[in-house]
């Protein structure tokens, strides 16, 4: 539409804002999901080799919403890797154990950077061990020697007669390196991999295999082979299945590329959030300024309904103009992102982010969708501008506060409070989620219903200066200009009623997870590993006190085959549910890691959640050779060995809740210097705006004797008794927020907690706010010579 | 006269127009008036007569409190907010006093902008031709805030004229222009009705100005207070506004 372009080209400062907003949005957007996008979970370069990868059967889903597999017992694999070798166009069917190998000594790091490898990846796969004959599946071969022979013989990336030390899960280790590979890990004999792992999950195929005839071997092979299916067909009850190449990647770069995700979209959500509250303040307050041209619009003859066409095409226009800007800045963002993100810790290393050309689009049109929605209710008010309006002298302000508003406002605040005073029923993976929710309604709840509160505040706060003509003119400029102050309060209220609450209750939650933890430790002192995925069994044999051996087994209860999480202690005799398992049998039929299937008399209760069951120790050792210890309660003192440490019961809680803290650390800043730095741009843009407008105010002060230091004075006063009133706003909001977040950790810890009210952080963003906004005020009048 | 002639480019009848601001002030009091086509109009009255008041609501711009206008045979009273702005597009045209111009659109945009509102190509030619009537043809691509007060008045009249409307209502058009540029206004205004047969009603203060229409209504206190048919000087109608504004 040429008018609304005409528009637009000609007052361009006042949809400057909106632009910015929507550049930064779409900027914002555009890398963050190029981020997200690009890291797409793959099959470890280990499978490299191997086209088709088969899958032992799922399970079912587990509650935590990943599928869950029994592997095959030894005999299955051998069976079935025999079977698969047969079909036509398969070179070689290999069995993959996989087992926890940690050399003592890691080797030189400049030969890994050589190998053009990534620092995680040799990291998590340096503590892993797998058979010699897998290491076809990567395609890696012997460089130099021989393959291993016998038990402590072993393939690596040193040169063959190197011995070396090794921690496996039975303990500290003394290998020979027969032959040399270029492949990652540590390669041992076929049966001496198969004794150490907890079981085999993937047989790998080389050549090409003919998809087809590998599923039909699998289904006829039923219940017990495996899963077939490129993309993961979890038909359960096959001999297996085709697997997901990318759902065999390490859990523990899935981990961190989860971590990152939430991260990004926290940053999406509040991101489109702040841009179309900024918007929304900008296009009121720009169509407030405007009624005089809207009401000659109406007068010669346009409907409401073309003057809401307008006002959408004018917003469409600036924002295709600020979605031009954002996406080329996304698109350079994206990379420069991708390493600090792995430096966080929430990526894996060598994430590499990659031009996503449909994320780039669907970023600029969201862009687009977000400023409309923004634009939607100015776009409303203007079309019910009367004609009338272009007869006035002065854009006299109309009401500020008008009934739609105030519903909205209630409406909002009342879902607000609802779900704040619902939070301790809620399930706790949804809190966090539901109390930023609600702290979002609050907030514009607040912005909506600001008018009402901006009134009795001025009157309050310009009492004592309501002789003087400054203090005369501050009061009843804002008492006329409620809306222009609202549309100022509305950035700074969002501002500091996030930075209170991200930090507030961050800072609250730790402190009750502190509480929280160390009460549950009965000793003084607990081992843990030191630099080590867990603790071996040789060295966890030689300490005082229970050392729980945590694995995974697969259990049918009531019907429904799930897999549990399983610890193994010495004094248990049977398995022991959870006391929460409704109707609990007398015995059950637990499958191992390693396959195999043991009958177990029920012999207690616990009192913790439903897929924890406990199981005796050795039992668990036997079927799962891989598992290691992740801490030991010391009853005495510990006697040192590869991989221990010991700690205070205190210290070893902090430290757990540090190497979350440090995470969590990077998510507050980012989130926090996202909204600020945007909602600090918005303050300083609607108060450009507002002053910009009311040159004629300020050049009729001029006229009626007051300098330019007068009007710097009121303009100056006005800004801060927006900033005021969204501190006031804002705090209050985020006050609610925390409280009602402190009653859900109580209820969840079961004692009270102390609120933490991150005063520093409030008060520095306070400050920010108020010198951008005075400085924003002051701007337009100094640089206009008097006229 | 022709059968044309016989109708009413507007009617007021009964128009009374309550303002409702804490204290009511009736602004109009049961006015009838009658505006032939292809006439005249000037409207006078001291300040806070209702003569504003008056126009707005024969232009369908405010509605009557009660009371019926008719506007080239159609009563206003009783169609939707859609159908009067229509009404407006389509039969009426008017210049204000001041800020008649879009400023972001250059004066051929602001001419063409009612029929562009209306779905409707300007044919070629028309808006330079209009352009060109009110003697600013080398200035169409020239923004409001490069123009002239007394140019800017031009323009507008230029967009109020292009459309054709069956009356055109004009609120102290020459009200902010000095005497040169008043008289091009009213000079272009006595055209239009002389060469295109325009109905046009005007208010003004000016007795100069009143002396170039054909009728001259006088308003006080919101009431019809006397009319001068073919007023021949500016001294006759200053002595009548003198009397009004004495009472
Ligand atoms: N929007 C309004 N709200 C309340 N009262 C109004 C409004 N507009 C006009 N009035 C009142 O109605 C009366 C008539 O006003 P109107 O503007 O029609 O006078 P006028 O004859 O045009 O005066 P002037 O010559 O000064 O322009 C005045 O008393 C005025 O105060
Ligand atoms: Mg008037």
């Amino acid at each position: 539409m040429s008018l609304a372009w005409s528009m637009v080209r000609h007052r361009f400062a006042a949809f400057a804002g909106t632009c910015v907003a929507v550049a930064l949005g779409v900027a914002l957007i555009a890398g963050a999901v190029t981020l997200w996008a690009s890291s797409r979970p793959q099959a470890p370069e280990r499978y490299d080799a191997a086209p088709v990868l088969v899958h032992s059967p799922s399970v079912g889903k587990g509650s935590d919403g990943y599928t869950d597999y029994r592997s095959w017992t030894a005999g299955e694999a051998d069976d079935l890797a025999a079977r698969l070798a047969q079909v036509p166009g398969v070179t070689r069917a290999v069995p993959d154990p996989v087992f926890y190998a940690q050399q003592l000594e890691t080797a030189q790091p400049a030969q890994a950077a050589q190998r053009g490898e990534d620092a995680q990846q040799l990291k998590t796969e340096e503590t892993k061990g797998h058979s010699w004959s897998s290491a076809t599946l990567g395609g890696y071969r012997l460089t130099a020697g021989r393959a291993p022979a016998r038990t402590k013989e072993v393939v690596s990336h040193q040169p063959p007669g190197t011995r070396i030390e090794v921690l496996t899960a039975r303990g500290p280790e003394t290998w020979t390196v027969t032959g040399t590979t270029d492949g990652p890990g540590l390669y041992v004999t076929d049966s001496d991999a198969r004794k150490r792992a907890g079981g085999v999950r993937v047989i790998g195929l080389t050549g090409r295999p003919d998809v087809d005839r590998v599923r039909a071997v699998l289904q006829e092979r039923g219940p017990d082979g495996g899963q077939v299916g490129d993309h993961g067909d979890a038909a359960p009850g096959g001999a297996g299945a085709i697997a997901d190449r990318a759902g065999l990647e390490d859990e523990e770069i899935t981990r961190t590329r989860w971590l990152g995700a939430q991260l990004i979209i926290a940053m999406v959500v509040l991101g489109a959030f702040v841009a179309v509250f900024v918007i929304a303040s900008t296009c009121a307050l720009s169509a407030a300024q405007r009624q005089r041209e809207i009401g000659l619009l109406r007068a010669v003859g346009a409907t409401p309904g073309q003057v809401r066409r307008l006002m959408y095409a004018e917003t469409a226009v600036v924002a295709t103009l600020g979605g031009l800007l954002g996406v080329p800045v996304g698109a350079l963002l994206a990379p420069l992102l991708a390493e600090p993100m792995v430096a966080a810790g929430l990526e894996p290393a060598g994430f590499e982010a990659t031009v996503q050309p449909l994320v780039l689009a669907g970023s600029f049109g969201l862009g687009i969708v977000v400023a409309l929605l923004g634009a939607a209710a100015a776009a409303r008010r203007s079309s019910r501008v009367p004609a009338l309006e272009a007869l006035r002298d002065a854009a006299a302000e109309r009401r500020a506060m008008t009934w739609p508003r105030g519903v909205a406002g209630a409406l909002s605040g009342l879902a607000g409070a609802a779900l704040t005073a619902a939070l301790p029923a809620l399930p706790l993976t949804t809190q966090t989620t539901a109390a930023l929710g609600a702290a979002m309604l609050l907030l514009v709840a607040a912005a909506l219903l600001a008018p009402v509160v901006i009134v009795p505040l001025v009157r309050v706060l310009t009492r004592p200066w309501r002789t003087t003509a400054t203090g005369m003119l501050v009061r009843e400029g804002t008492l006329t200009g409620v809306r222009r102050v609202a549309s100022t309060a509305a950035p700074v209220l969002l501002t500091v009623g996030f930075t209170v609450l991200l930090t507030g209750s961050i800072a609250t939650i730790n402190e009750s997870t502190g509480l929280d933890e160390t009460a549950k430790l009965p000793v003084s002192h607990v081992a843990a590993p030191d630099g080590t995925p867990g603790i071996s069994e040789a060295v966890a044999a030689r300490q005082p006190g229970e050392a729980p051996l945590p694995s995974e087994v697969v259990l049918t209860l009531n019907g429904t085959t799930a897999a549990y999480e399983a610890t193994g202690e010495t004094d248990v005799t049977g398995a022991v549910l959870s006391d929460r398992i409704a109707h609990r049998p007398a015995a059950v039929e637990v499958t191992f890691a390693d396959g195999e299937t043991v009958r177990l008399r029920v012999t207690g209760t616990h009192d913790g959640p439903a897929e924890l069951i406990t199981l005796p120790r050795a039992q668990v050792r036997e079927h799962d050779p891989d598992a290691l210890t992740d801490h030991i309660l010391l009853t005495g003192p510990a006697v040192p060995g590869p991989g221990l440490k010991v700690l205070t019961s205190h210290d070893y809680v902090q430290e757990l809740i540090e190497e979350e803290d440090g995470i969590v650390r990077v998510f507050l800043l980012v989130l926090i210097t996202l909204t600020a730095g945007w909602t600090a741009l918005a303050v300083a843009n609607t108060l450009l705006m507002a002053t910009a407008a009311r040159r004629d105010e300020f050049r009729a002060l001029r006229l009626a004797g007051g300098g330019t230091v007068h009007a710097l004075r009121v303009a100056g006063a006005e800004a801060l008794l927006a900033v005021a009133a969204g501190t006031v706003l804002g705090g209050g909001v985020a006050l609610v927020t925390l409280l009602g977040m402190r009653r859900a950790v109580e209820a969840e810890v079961g004692q009270s907690v102390d609120l933490q009210i991150p005063w520093t952080q409030a008060t520095a963003v306070v400050l920010t706010c108020a010198v951008i906004a005075v400085a924003a005020t002051s701007i337009p009048i100094l640089r206009r010579r008097p006229t | 006269m022709s059968i044309t002639q016989l109708r009413t480019a507007v009617e007021l009848r009964a128009v009374t127009r309550v303002y409702d601001a804490g204290t009511a002030v009736t602004a109009l009091d049961a006015v009838d008036l009658a505006i032939p086509p292809a006439t005249f109009t000037a409207v006078m009255g001291p300040s806070g007569s209702g003569k504003s008041t008056l126009l707005r609501c024969a232009a369908g711009l405010d509605r009557a409190t009660s009371g019926d206008v008719i506007i080239d045979g159609v009563a206003v009273g009783s169609l939707s907010e859609r159908a009067l702005t229509r009404l407006r597009r389509e039969r009426v045209g008017f210049v204000f006093q001041a800020f008649n111009l879009i400023p972001a659109l250059s004066a051929e945009q602001n001419v063409a902008l009612p029929l562009r509102l209306a779905g409707k190509r300007p044919a070629p030619g028309q808006v330079a031709a209009m352009l060109a009537e009110v003697g600013l043809a080398d200035r169409a691509g020239h923004r409001p805030s490069e123009l002239s007060g007394g140019q800017q008045q031009r323009v507008a009249l230029a967009r109020a004229l292009v459309s054709r409307p069956a009356v055109l209502f004009a609120d102290e058009p020459t009200g902010a222009l000095d005497t040169k540029a008043s008289r091009e206004v009213l000079r272009l205004l006595r055209l239009a009705v002389d060469r295109h047969s325009q109905t046009i009603v005007m208010v003004t203060h000016d007795p100069y100005a009143a002396a170039h229409a054909d009728q001259v209504v006088f308003l006080a206190d919101g009431r019809l207070a006397g009319r001068l048919a073919a007023p021949s000087h500016a001294t006759e109608i200053a002595v009548r506004m003198a009397e009004l504004e004495e009472r």
